[in-house]
């Protein structure tokens, strides 16, 4: 565990003695526009689908009269499948991303899983944020990835941070607005409000005296501080190339833009959007998770392209992933309940696009659920060797061979 | 193994003397932050009687005489309330209540049987929910238990009102063993299966539960190796013979007033878990126990919890004798993650660290400074220091021992005596008190 002094080592960044976590040390005097080491590492930004999103109405088999006779009432209509290629095409609500994949910049992984698959969220869930099928789970696999190379994340949003992101060096901040992150003193002028800044920063830094929970709120305090710092010094009047849809991941994908484009230097941007677990009242061509995934499709397109027209587009990835997928066969509630094996998605402009791997049988099920074809760390594999520039078995250990996801 | 040797009782001596800190640590675990006077009453009582006290004044709150309180303040809450009003009726009851302690067990049984508002959608039956909890809530958890499958709240959160013969929903039977009774590991997924066919045959109808016969699976099931004709009782009967089940509840109630940081020992939980057992599932007394022991008291125990929002928010109000109105401070507990009758999940609120990050920090600190500035549109001046202090002559001694019980670090203290030099009046008394609650002391309970 690294102790927060080793922090006080770096330079200091606005002169109120605060310490810097890591990467923000590396840009403590860069303006948004120098060019500096950092400025063409690539980037992951992942956006966590919560709840256990249905695959199989996602990305949707096109000629199959067994998905026909699973889905009585939530079935998408075949000719309303917006076609990817002749077996398999995706849920209409997602036009943005069907132009993406036309446009080379997305790739669907078939059937993805793991061995023994939980049904429980908060399992499965933490299985995907460790990378790891262990009982003991402490460290995330991009806290552990940020371990390896160093580098710096934020949590955008104002749910709890994941579990993925812990177990680097620093604490990744949780951002949920740029405008929220000002902190307010009760004072007559400049200076007694600069006075009472500085005594609160100072305080954060005591001794804990080994209590590991002074010591955590201690440390969460001086990355607030540190990050407070640099986002106030980020060009406010940001416009986006293409305008994000208002909804809630959009507004979070706009935030990551931003900060993207402000060459903060961190290297992995982790949202989430909720409402997936479609026990009841699913729907199919609409409906509740038609909703969804027109928000997510909508928010993520937006995102690409911005980046793109900033010159942002291959060195930035969003992987999309959720607990697990959902049961073959519709439930008596016109939904569905917890299953396994639906697909990974991913955008951007490194990756080789198309469509990887082999979907699940409909037919050969285990206890209702679709059997995946492919273990999701093989999927990390390739993300931390080729996005995050660490080796796989420190992260997730051995024996999982990366998949090609991405281009040279 | 008996539960003196791994619950010994706490008695102050000279080795282990009775402190103002630990009184406080004893009043914010038991509560949501003490008064001065709450305080020096706790240090002159003595840790036991402090706790007798405290337990009977939560056992009257459990009074029946209690409903009609809730029917009148029922009939002020409109059926279609939204959820901060909500969250704003119960922040109230603990801004305006006198039974600290019944109110956090309340808290605690809310986070555990974790149903939101977001999907029930109807106040009543929330407020229906909270009764049950509070009737309960230091009593009999088999009866808590089994008035949770049919309470009408947590039938509509996990779909129990969609399930019924031939189609029966698991979420409810998942749930109750997952997450209400026994962890991950204690049943297998065909115990689920099985179980969920017991709760059958419930539909919301008119804003009422209705049970149809013919729409409820009456065969005979077969959950943890047992067959029989099962109903809902039975399958809660099931789960509480499981010796996992009380080990269960002794994990969660350590966790909740105990420590974010350490598990209970094996020792401690077996212990614990027999008495528990052995009294039925009486939650008093198995509080009892683990609340009186030294080591509740003892240093790995003490500050190892990190105040929720609400114990944060509500023990500054009290501290300084405030009276600020509920809805309010309701929006401002949801920014920092606590909307009471929302949990984020049905597993409730992670809690702990979880608590913190730096959009959380520093909402609490801005939340401070809203409350004692004396500016802010919606708190005013009903929470101000300089009205609590009354010309107190050393403001640092008095506010360093109210929020700290004087223990912070001696270069902290001198920092903050030195502001106070500066600016003794005033708004620099105010922004002395913003500055102790920014403390990450203060953060802890």
């Amino acid at each position: 565990m690294t102790h927060r002094r080793d922090f006080l080592k770096t330079s200091t960044l606005l002169g109120f003695g605060a310490a810097v976590p890591g990467f923000l040390g590396k840009t403590a005097f860069a303006t948004p526009n120098a060019d500096k080491a950092g400025a063409k590492e690539t980037i992951l930004v992942v956006v966590q689908l919560t709840g256990g999103n249905d695959g199989l109405n996602t990305v949707i088999p096109r000629k199959d009269a067994e998905y026909v006779k699973l889905r009585p009432t939530i079935g998408v209509p075949q000719d309303d499948v917006l076609k990817l290629n002749d077996d398999y095409g995706l849920h209409p609500m997602m036009e943005g991303a069907a132009k993406l994949y036309a446009d080379g910049l997305m790739t669907i992984v078939h059937g993805v899983g793991y061995p023994n698959p939980s049904q429980s969220h908060f399992r499965s869930m933490d299985i995907w944020n460790v990378g790891h099928l262990r009982e003991s789970i402490t460290e995330g696999w991009l806290g552990q990835a940020m371990f390896q190379n160093k580098a710096g994340a934020f949590h955008l949003g104002g749910e709890t941070a994941p579990l993925a992101l812990q177990g680097g060096t620093v604490k990744a901040p949780s951002i949920a607005s740029l405008a929220e992150f000002q902190r307010k003193f009760l004072s007559g002028n400049a200076a007694d409000a600069s006075e009472q800044e500085s005594l609160v920063r100072s305080t954060s830094n005591g001794e804990a005296g080994g209590n590991d929970l002074l010591d955590f709120v201690q440390r969460t305090a001086t990355t607030t501080y540190a990050a407070g710092d640099r986002l106030k010094l980020l060009n406010k009047n940001y416009e986006a190339k293409q305008p994000y849809p208002t909804n809630g991941l959009g507004g979070k994908l706009k935030l990551a833009a931003q900060l993207i484009d402000a060459n903060l230097g961190a290297r992995i941007y982790y949202v989430s959007m909720d409402g997936f677990d479609t026990h009841a009242g699913q729907g199919g061509k609409a409906g509740a998770h038609a909703n969804l995934l027109g928000e997510f499709s909508s928010a993520v397109t937006a995102f690409v392209r911005d980046l793109e027209a900033r010159g942002h587009g291959k060195r930035v990835t969003v992987l999309a992933f959720s607990e697990f997928g959902r049961r073959a066969k519709e439930n008596g509630s016109r939904g569905t309940d917890h299953g396994s094996g639906a697909p990974l998605m991913l955008f951007g402009g490194g990756l080789k696009g198309g469509i990887v791997g082999e979907h699940p049988s409909l037919t050969k099920l285990h206890e209702g659920n679709l059997v995946h074809t492919v273990d999701f760390r093989r999927a990390y594999a390739s993300i931390l060797k080729d996005r995050l520039g660490v080796e796989p078995e420190k992260v997730i250990g051995k024996g999982h061979d990366p998949l090609p996801l991405f281009a040279g | 193994m008996n539960i003196d040797q791994h619950w010994k009782r706490y008695e102050p001596s000279s080795a282990n003397p009775w402190t103002l800190a630990k009184a406080g640590h004893l009043l914010r675990r038991t509560g949501f932050g003490p008064t001065t006077s709450e305080l020096q009453q706790a240090l002159n009582d003595g840790p036991q009687p402090t706790l007798d006290r405290l337990f009977s004044e939560a056992k009257h709150s459990t009074d029946a005489a209690q409903a009609s309180e809730y029917a009148a303040r029922e009939r002020s809450l409109p059926r279609d309330a939204g959820g901060t009003q909500l969250a704003a009726w119960w922040l109230h009851r603990i801004l305006n209540g006198s039974k600290p302690l019944h109110e956090k067990i309340c808290l605690f049984w809310h986070d555990h049987f974790a149903t939101s508002i977001v999907k029930v959608q109807q106040a009543r039956f929330m407020l229906g929910h909270y009764r049950l909890l509070s009737e309960l809530a230091l009593g009999d958890f088999r009866k808590l238990v089994n008035g949770m499958s049919f309470d009408p709240a947590m039938m509509i959160w996990l779909d129990t009102v969609e399930s019924r013969k031939g189609k029966p929903n698991e979420n409810y039977a998942r749930e109750l063993m997952e997450l209400f009774t026994l962890g991950i590991g204690n049943y297998t997924e065909a115990d689920i299966r099985e179980a969920a066919r017991a709760f059958t045959g419930y539909e919301l109808l008119n804003n009422r539960i209705v049970f149809s016969p013919r729409k409820h699976d009456d065969g005979d099931k077969t959950v943890f190796g047992s067959t029989g004709n099962w109903n809902g009782d039975d399958i809660v009967r099931l789960c509480l013979a499981k010796p996992a089940c009380a080990e269960f509840i002794v994990r969660k109630l350590y966790r909740f007033f105990f420590s974010d940081l350490a598990a209970p020992t094996d020792d401690r939980v077996r212990t614990a878990a027999a008495l528990y057992r052995e009294a039925n599932y009486d939650a008093t007394t198995l509080l009892q126990a683990m609340l009186r022991s030294e080591h509740f008291f003892s240093p790995t125990v003490y500050r190892r919890k990190v105040k929720s929002p609400i114990e944060f928010a509500v023990g500054i109000v009290r501290g300084l004798e405030g009276n600020i109105g509920a809805l309010p401070l309701a929006q401002r507990l949801e920014n920092l993650g606590q909307q009471l009758f929302a949990p984020p999940s049905v597993k409730g609120w992670d809690g702990g660290r979880s608590w913190l990050n730096a959009q959380t920090l520093l909402l609490r600190g801005n939340l401070a400074s809203a409350l004692t500035s004396t500016r802010d549109s919606a708190f005013t001046d009903r929470c101000d220091p300089v009205k609590f202090l009354k010309g107190d002559v050393s403001p640092v001694d008095s506010l360093t021992k109210l929020f700290l019980q004087d223990d912070l670090p001696e270069s902290a203290k001198d920092k903050l005596a030195a502001y106070a030099d500066a600016h003794p009046k005033g708004d620099g008394i105010r922004s002395l008190t913003h500055l102790i609650c920014s403390l990450p002391e203060f953060q802890l309970a």
